[in-house]
């Protein structure tokens, strides 16, 4: 049967088998609103945490916990829906994007110490909301970037196992 | 050691494009599926009853509280069979000599 299939043919076939794979690893789960609900939610316990007031700092942790989790069942249902393969995009994959996670969080904590400190330095008020907001938004902003840049590598080591 | 072997059965467009989707994932949900591919209920639902029925997918059904959740994925059977014909078709094309350029759909997508 293979004799009568012509080679145009056979690379069409391939070409959707290699598109079908591309459009595993760049479907999307996390949706826009993900990043800067989160976002929200980090300023949220934040402020709370500055206020000193004891009730508020209890109800801020109360509000990230659930809103986390509201937050974040949808997008794991999605991600479950169409889970890509172990190794679609080559070994290393996963090592390779926990180290993206860690640095990423590390960014981050960085961002937020350093503002916050400085703030606090210059005598500015409510320096640790402040810092929450500028560290919220390079989260909001990097995180879906961070996400499109892995999708972009995984689509590439994918094309080049062929 | 995987040996080169064309499948009509997968070859076929619509399967084609259902069974590399599968190959790609672990488990993939029916509605996923069928907005991926872009077909309808009843026709992938008949095409996946007719690689269920070959010992390609196989079929789970669960309850999430009260709605039906069906999923599918490829057997063991069915990725070999799916490697195999992938190995099948980079020899006809390696047969050619290069000289087919495959489309590429990558740009079509967003």
């Amino acid at each position: 049967m293979s004799d009568r299939i012509e080679p145009a043919d056979a690379a069409r076939a391939l070409s959707e088998i290699g598109w079908r794979r591309e459009q595993v690893i760049r479907r999307k789960v996390f949706p826009g609103w993900f990043w800067w609900a989160h976002a929200a939610l980090i300023i949220m316990l934040t402020a709370c945490m500055e206020s000193g007031r004891g009730v508020l700092l209890w109800i801020g942790v109360a509000v990230f916990v659930i809103g986390g989790f509201v937050i974040d069942w949808p997008v794991s249902r999605a991600a479950r829906a169409a889970a890509p393969r172990r190794g679609l995009a080559g070994l290393g994959t996963t090592r390779r994007t926990l180290i993206g996670l860690a640095t990423f969080v590390a960014v981050l904590l960085g961002v937020l110490v350093t503002t916050a400190l400085s703030l606090r330095a210059a005598g500015v008020p409510y320096p640790a909301t402040i810092a929450a907001t500028v560290t919220a938004t390079v989260f909001a902003v990097a995180g879906r970037l961070l996400v499109r840049y892995e999708q972009a590598v995984q689509v590439r080591r994918s094309r080049s196992q062929g | 050691m995987i040996t080169p072997r064309f499948d009509e059965l997968i070859h076929a467009p619509t399967r084609l494009s259902l069974v590399a989707f599968l190959a790609a994932t672990e488990w993939a949900d029916f509605s996923v599926l069928r907005d991926s591919i872009g077909l309808s209920d009843s026709t992938l639902s008949k095409q996946l009853t007719m690689l269920e029925n070959a010992g390609y997918v196989e079929i789970r059904k669960a309850f999430v509280g009260k709605r039906p959740r069906t999923s599918a994925r490829l057997t063991t059977g069915g990725r070999t069979a799916f490697d195999q014909h992938v190995l099948a078709l980079q020899e006809i094309v390696a047969r050619a000599g290069g000289s087919v350029v495959p489309s590429s759909r990558s740009s079509e997508q967003s």
